[in-house]
Order: structure tokens, then sequence, then C-alpha cells
């Protein structure tokens, strides 16, 4: 069908990001091979500050694997990063974008921080939960308000999500310069948590903390809501195919508010993760950039759960190994930054290209005039 | 039957496929010079395609293209309007918040690197909209003219190139009366200094109004070339529908039992808030099919809309089984049993990038859940128990739908709405763009669920495909129904007449 191939063309590269995935090996490889010019590309950037690309790269792994310590603080950054991930991935599905994660993290970090600040006498066992459950409400209310925006009035969820961030972060600062500020009163940030309130090592000694398996669970959840239930049916159904979708009877509406509960309350739980498991307080302005880099593992993982995960651990040792090596030569700290922009970069581009490897698949079919296989 | 005017443009034998449709086969079309020629048939017969060919939108898959006489190739419309061929398109092309003569310059730059002149241009402008009746004013903004001024536009567009050789494709289907009788006054005028038109249409009343010549598509073939002057309404009708499809299959239903389908004085208004449907009554008897023929834009295809609760009504009701339907909620329909095959599958009934089983529970969802979660087993076996019954050729119910080809898509929908509509199946275009083998079997599928007694409410643009398959046939213009036969009392005159603009009796 000649309108088959329109569509497809029309589709352009962010559609097949959620596409189909080839079953063929090379196309597998992709994510692999953006992920290796990624580094090449940073590798040449290194040659022009006349640093040894290759004993930069040695180093950084080195480095990342080099002891308990530093395995273990890959999955503590990695932790924080599936959720933000996950939050752009299930949103994505639906074919909405959640630009908004990090002010959802930031009012989930300051709901848990309020939580544990308030009631620093309970015992962990009931305080922890206690915490999360108002960090993903937090995070699943402010997610929430860009999704009744697009659902009542047809605003567009990318800036809606993504304006509600500046608020998030004024809200944030407010907090802890007002109400939530230490008791000295010295700096923009709270008082330390009760250790009642801190999330438990799986390593004594080390960052790696049990929110790790936390976030694996809600990946897992995140994988059944899609391919388990009614609800991700439909939110698949809606994200593919919005006019399809509405033929079939599905409110599109509720969709659009329902993902964004769902997507900021993933997180709104990194916030929990990073103050209970890692900061154990609120900083003002603290990791800035979480949210941002759960764009970029999102699509480096296929939107799919399980992508993310290993995307945000290969971000997590990207990030512990370039630390340590920034830290110890005359590299410039940004070249993290860099590298992971390069890597991103490099996966959009290789879904443009399967995307065009693709489309002559099926000019090639077209004109040998065969039927779509 | 030649025009003895030397040729300006002549196709032979041109053939071109899309995957699963032939679209054209071995078509010869010619049209001499000061000749206005109408390329007449029903949707789907391959003028478009024959048009986008000549204009180099798409390239044949054999057969040659001459432009005054000389043996051409057309890669793309800039090879086109380089020969002197602009076309205007059924949907404009214009920039909506440009002027006018921003827009009929738009991609000309001037041979000898001068900056384009804005007076010059609007001044060219202005003597060719005196010189052909088409005054426009240039420095207007497209989105303040109406539909019909635009399509003047379109038309200075295609004259400021120094177009000799225009071609259009359906080009009345967006005017009023009026300004359609404005476009014919120009094509005379056009006609008249010495330039050659090829004009698309399904309206044969449009053919006698304006063109010399008639060329007759049928099934992407040539069915019959005549001089209008020699034709009459009933030759070109026959031509452009074909005696032989008048067959009928199936057996006509005799026994009919009560009415299923109601709809009492329904009035719709569009897109734009016109009226599309007026006062619109008609009904649907258990075991019968009703065609409802007409000319696309009529308003059938918010008809059915209405019937499947997309759209509300401005007023009236519709009742399945003798209770009126909740307007506006498409659950409601089809709570109520009716299954709706749209005209366009991929848009409106596929998710493509959902697999197999997937869209064929698209629609009853909670029947295949417990709790908010799917039943995976009861999914899989609603699949292959379909897939088996209606011979839908996947290699699995967990591929894509987006890798099967056109006539299992359409089986995928069809499976899913028959299910659905327990009462009452609404087909608008159920054939559109399928081969002939996958469009017969839908023609059975739909002829066999009226054996079992449903009532099927069938829209086509193709009068063939409503003869071959109603047993009662509607004829549809501006919203109203203007004529209704029973199949034994249908001929292609008597619809014919309807279709065209509706003199003749309504019954």
């Amino acid at each position: 069908m000649s309108g088959h191939g329109t569509k497809e063309t029309r589709s352009g590269t962010i559609r097949t990001l959620v596409g189909e995935r080839d079953k063929s090996f090379w196309t597998a490889l992709f994510p692999m091979w953006s992920v290796l010019l990624g580094l090449a590309a940073g590798g040449l950037l290194m040659l022009l500050l006349d640093h040894n690309p290759l004993k930069v790269y040695g180093d950084l792994f080195s480095y990342a694997f080099r002891d308990i310590y530093n395995i273990a603080d890959i999955f503590a950054k990695a932790t924080p990063l599936i959720l933000t991930g996950l939050a752009f991935a299930f949103a994505f599905r639906a074919s909405l974008f959640n630009i908004g994660a990090q002010g959802q993290f930031y009012l989930g970090a300051v709901a848990a921080a309020a939580c544990a600040l308030a009631f620093p006498q309970l015992p962990s066992i009931v305080l922890l939960p206690l915490c999360a459950l108002a960090a993903a409400l937090a995070g699943s209310l402010w997610g929430g308000f860009a999704g009744f925006c697009k659902a009542r009035f047809n605003a567009n969820e990318f800036l809606v999500s993504m304006m509600s961030t500046y608020v998030a972060v004024a809200v944030l600062d407010f907090l802890v310069r007002g109400p939530l500020r230490e008791a000295k009163g010295e700096y923009p940030q709270t008082d330390v948590l009760a250790e009642s309130a801190w999330i438990p090592s799986v390593i004594p000694g080390t960052r790696f903390h049990w929110g790790f398996f936390l976030a694996l669970a809600v990946a897992m959840i995140a994988w059944i809501i899609l391919w388990k239930t009614t609800l991700g049916f439909r939110i698949r159904a809606v994200g593919r195919n919005r006019r399809a979708a509405r033929f079939a009877g599905m409110n599109e509406q509720r969709i659009f508010i329902a993902v964004f509960l769902l997507s900021g309350a993933f997180a709104g739980l990194a916030g929990f993760m990073e103050v209970n498991g890692v900061q154990r307080m609120v900083v003002q302005g603290f990791n800035p950039l979480l949210g941002s880099e759960g764009i970029g593992i999102a699509i480096l993982g296929n939107a799919h759960p399980l992508g993310v995960v290993l995307s945000a651990l290969l971000f997590g040792a990207l990030k512990v190994g370039g630390i340590l090596v920034t830290q110890t030569s005359t590299i410039p700290s940004s070249i993290i930054a860099i590298l992971e922009g390069f890597v991103m970069l490099f996966v959009v581009l290789s879904y443009w290209l399967q995307h065009r490897i693709a489309a002559a698949r099926a000019r090639r079919r077209a004109s040998e005039g065969g039927d779509f296989r | 039957m030649e025009f003895s005017a030397p040729r300006a443009i002549a196709l032979r034998g041109i053939s071109k496929a899309f995957p699963g449709v032939l679209a054209n086969s071995d078509v010869t079309l010619s049209v001499g010079e000061g000749e206005v020629r109408a390329l007449l048939g029903e949707n789907g017969a391959g003028k478009s395609t024959l048009v986008k060919i000549l204009y180099g939108l798409y390239q044949p898959d054999s057969g040659s293209i001459e432009v005054d006489g000389r043996t051409v190739s057309i890669r793309s419309p800039r090879d086109a309007m380089t020969l002197g061929i602009g076309m205007i398109h059924q949907h404009f092309t214009l920039v909506p918040v440009h002027s006018v003569w921003e827009n009929v310059v738009l991609g000309l730059a001037p041979a000898d690197g001068r900056p384009l002149s804005r007076g010059a241009a609007a001044a060219e402008i202005d003597a060719l909209g005196r010189k052909y009746g088409l005054e426009v004013d240039p420095f207007a903004r497209i989105d303040q003219l109406s539909v019909g001024m635009q399509q003047k536009v379109e038309i200075l567009k295609a004259l400021y190139r120094r177009a000799r050789i225009l071609v259009l494709d359906e080009p009345t289907a967006v005017l009023t009366p009026g300004e359609a009788e404005n476009l014919f006054s120009f094509l005379r005028e056009f006609r008249a200094s010495g330039n050659t038109v090829l004009f698309i249409t399904h309206k044969l009343a449009e053919v006698f109004a304006v063109a010399d010549s008639v060329t007759v598509l049928r099934g992407g073939r040539n069915a019959g070339d005549f001089l209008v002057r020699d034709a009459s309404e009933s030759d070109l009708v026959t031509c452009m529908v074909g005696r032989e499809l008048l067959l009928t299959e199936g057996k006509p239903a005799d026994s009919r039992g009560n009415v299923v389908l109601d709809v009492r004085s329904l009035s719709i208004r569009g897109d734009r808030g016109n009226k599309v449907v007026d006062g619109l009554s008609l009904s649907v008897k258990e075991g019968e099919i009703l065609g409802i023929a007409g000319v696309s834009g009529n308003g059938q295809e918010e008809l059915a809309d209405v019937l499947c609760g997309l759209r509300i009504p401005e007023s009236g009701e519709v009742l399945l089984d003798g209770r009126p339907i909740r307007p506006g909620i498409p659950e409601a329909a089809f709570r109520a049993g009716t299954g709706y095959i749209p005209a366009d599958r991929h848009r409106e009934g596929l998710v493509l990038d959902m697999t197999v089983e997937e869209n064929l529970i698209l629609k009853n969802l909670s029947a295949y859940s417990r709790f908010g979660f799917l039943r995976m087993k009861k999914i899989r076996g609603n699949a292959e128990r379909l897939i088996k019954q209606f011979g839908i050729k996947t290699p699995s119910p967990a591929a894509k739908v987006k890798g099967l080809s056109g006539g299992n898509q359409q089986k995928i929908v069809a499976a899913r709405e028959i299910e659905a509509g327990s009462r009452l199946l609404v087909a608008v275009q159920p054939t559109r763009g399928l081969d002939l083998g996958a469009a017969d079997h839908v023609h059975r599928t739909l002829l066999d669920e009226r054996d079992r007694g449903k009532a099927v409410f069938l829209v086509s643009t193709e009068l063939s495909e409503v003869l071959k398959l109603s047993d009662r046939i509607a004829v549809i213009f501006r919203g109203r129904i203007l004529g209704e036969f029973r199949r034994s009392e249908a001929t292609v005159e008597k619809i014919g007449m309807l279709l065209a603009g509706g003199m003749g009796g309504a019954a």
C-alpha cells in the first residue's frame, strides 16, 4: 500500500525509538555501536586536548571497577537514573513527552525529607515506606498536573512539564531557605535526617543502598503495567495510534492523566532514593541533571524498562570512572558530560539510520511489486 | 475517436503497481492541443495515479510519455513544469500565512540572479488574472481567502510558470456550484487560447459541462474513449461501472425480519460547521444490506460516524432494535451490537505497531481482562480462532500488523468488527485499496453476515460495489436520500442520474 509507505517516511526518527526492534543481528547491536562511536568521538576530543584517549578510557574503566567501593558506587549512581529514565520512557510509550522529571524528582525529594524531618522518632520500618510514599505522591501530583493540562486544555505536555520544573526549583529554593532550613540557618539546606530515615546499605561502608532493588522492582512494575494490564494496552494503543484508539472507544484524556501520574511517581521516587539513600538531606540545587540524563537513558534503552536499567548502569559507570579520571588528571571534568552527550547523539543517529534502512527495504519490496512480507 | 489536432500529451501503455494493487495497467491516454479532456472513473480506478505519473510524482513501471510529440522522461514535478505542465491538486499546496504573490513565486528564483521584485510579480499576477478572469488581490493573505479563491491562486501559480497544459485532480470537489461555474468558464477561456486541459472527475455533469472528450478508466485499465458530443450519460455510467459486474452474487435475502437500525430525521454538522446530513431517515432490517451510493463528500462518512458513536448529531436519533443509542459514545454503539469497518483502516481501524492478537481485541478489552490484567491465554485463543476462521495470513498471532498485506490487515479489522457487531455491521469503503482477490473476500464476508441475519449498512462511492452487494440501494446527495431502490428495480442509469446531481424522481 502506498499509504503505508508514506506513513513510514513521515513518522521520522523519534517514532522509531519505540518502534519494532528488528530481529536481525546487526540492528540489535545498534545501541552498542552508538556507545562505541560516542566513546570514539569523545576520544577525538581528548586528542585535541593532548590526552591519549586509550589511556584515559583505560583509567576510566579501571577506576570504575578498581575496588568494591567504586563498583558499589556505580549502582548508587544508577539508582535514581533508572527512575528518571523510566519516567521518560513510560510517558514516551504513550507518545507523550515528560520533560519535567527533574521537577518531579525535586518535589519527591522535598516530600521525602519533610516526612523524615517531621517524624524522626518513627522506626525505619514505618518511616522509610512513608517517605517513599510521600515522594512518589509528590512527584505523581506534580507530573499529573502536566497530564491534566494536556487532557483538559490540550496544552502541550512537553512545554508544561518542562516549565513546571522551574516552578519546582523555586519551590525547593523557598523551602530550604524557609520552613525546612537547617537549624543553624547557615546554608540553604535541610538538617541531616535522623538515622531511622536512612536507606540501609547493601554493602556496609559503600553508598550502594537497598533502593537500587526498589528501582529494579519499579522497572519490573512498569514493564508489567505496559504489557500485562489493560491500562498498559490502552497506553500503547493511544501512543501508537490515537485515532484508532478513540475509534475503539478509549478515552485518551484519562490515559494522558494516568500516564503522567505514574511517570511523575517514578521520578518522585528518585527523590526518595537520593535523599534517604545518599544525601541524607536536601541541598539547594542538588543533582541538577538527573532529569535530562533520564531522557538520554530512556532513549538509549529503547524506552524499554530493561533497556533503561542497563543504560542507567552504563551511565553510572561512566560517572564513577569519569569523576576519578578528571580528579586524578588534567582532563576537564566537563568531558564526562560531553561523552554522555556524544553517546546520546549517536543513539539518535542510529535510530535515524535504522529507519532509513527499514524504509529502503520497504521501497525495495514495493519496487519488486511484492507484498509486504 | 482521436482528436485531429496535434497531440499535446500522449501516455502510452502506462503500468504502475503498488504492493498488492495494480493501479494502472497498460493505460493509454492522449489529449490534443486546445482540447479539454475529462478522465472519468470510480474511486480506485487509477485516475490519480495516472496524472501523478504525468506530473512526475510517480515513475511508471512501464510505458512512455510524449509531450508535444517528443518522448520525454518526467522524473519530478520540476521536469513537468519545464515541459509546460501545471497541476492543480485536490488538496492545495499553499502557505496559509503568506500572501498570494509570495505563494505564486514560491520556489522560483529569477534566472539572472536578480532579487525577486514584488512589484513585477504582483503586476504579472494582476495581468494574468485579468486575462483569464482569475482576479485575486496579490497582497491578500491565503488564509483570508475562500476555498474558491485559493484554487484561483493555485491556477495562477501554474500560469505564472507558463503552463500550457493544466492537469486538475477533482477540481470541483471543494467548490460551491457558483465557484465551479467560474472554474469552468476559466477552463473554456484557457482552451480558447490554444491550451490543453486534463481533469479528473467522477461527476458526469462536469464532463458534459466543460469537456470535449472523455477517457474512462475502470480497475486501472482503459474502459473507453468518447467524444462528449456523441456520448450519453448512460454510455458513460455503463462504461465506468462495467456491465459484467452487475451480476449479483449470493442469494438475495427474501426473508427479512425486524428493523434493526432505525435512523430518524438525523441532522449532522460537519467539521466546518456546515450541515452535511439534513433530516435524513432510513432503516435496515435483519438479513438485509442497505447500500448507500453517492459521490464522496455528500454526508455518508459523517452518517457512519454517528452510527458508531464517533460524532454527535445536531438532531434526530439512532435506534438499534428499537432502543435509542446514546450519541457520541463509541462504547455505547459497540455494546448495542454495532461493528464498524472504517474506510481508513490504517488510521482508524488498526494500531499498526501492535500485534495481530492485540488488534483483534482492541475494542473489547474488558472481555479479555480480569482485575485490570490481560488474560494472555484467552487473547491468544481468540486470535488463533479468528486467524483460522477468516484466513488471516500472518506468521504468528504475536506479529505486528504493519508487516501484513493490505488484504490481511483488512481481514483483521473485519474479523474484530464482525465479532463486535452482533446486530449491525457498518462498512465504509470496505474494499478501498484492496486488490481484486482481497476485495472479493470482503464482499463474501459481508454477504455471509447478511445471510446470518445481521443488518449491514454499506457506504461506498463505487457504484459497482453497491450494486453488487445491496438488497436495497439509497442514493445520497448533499445529506439527503434522493431515491431508494430495491435491487431488482435498480439500474445503473437510474442511479447515475441521481448521483450526477439529482434530476429524476425520488422513489
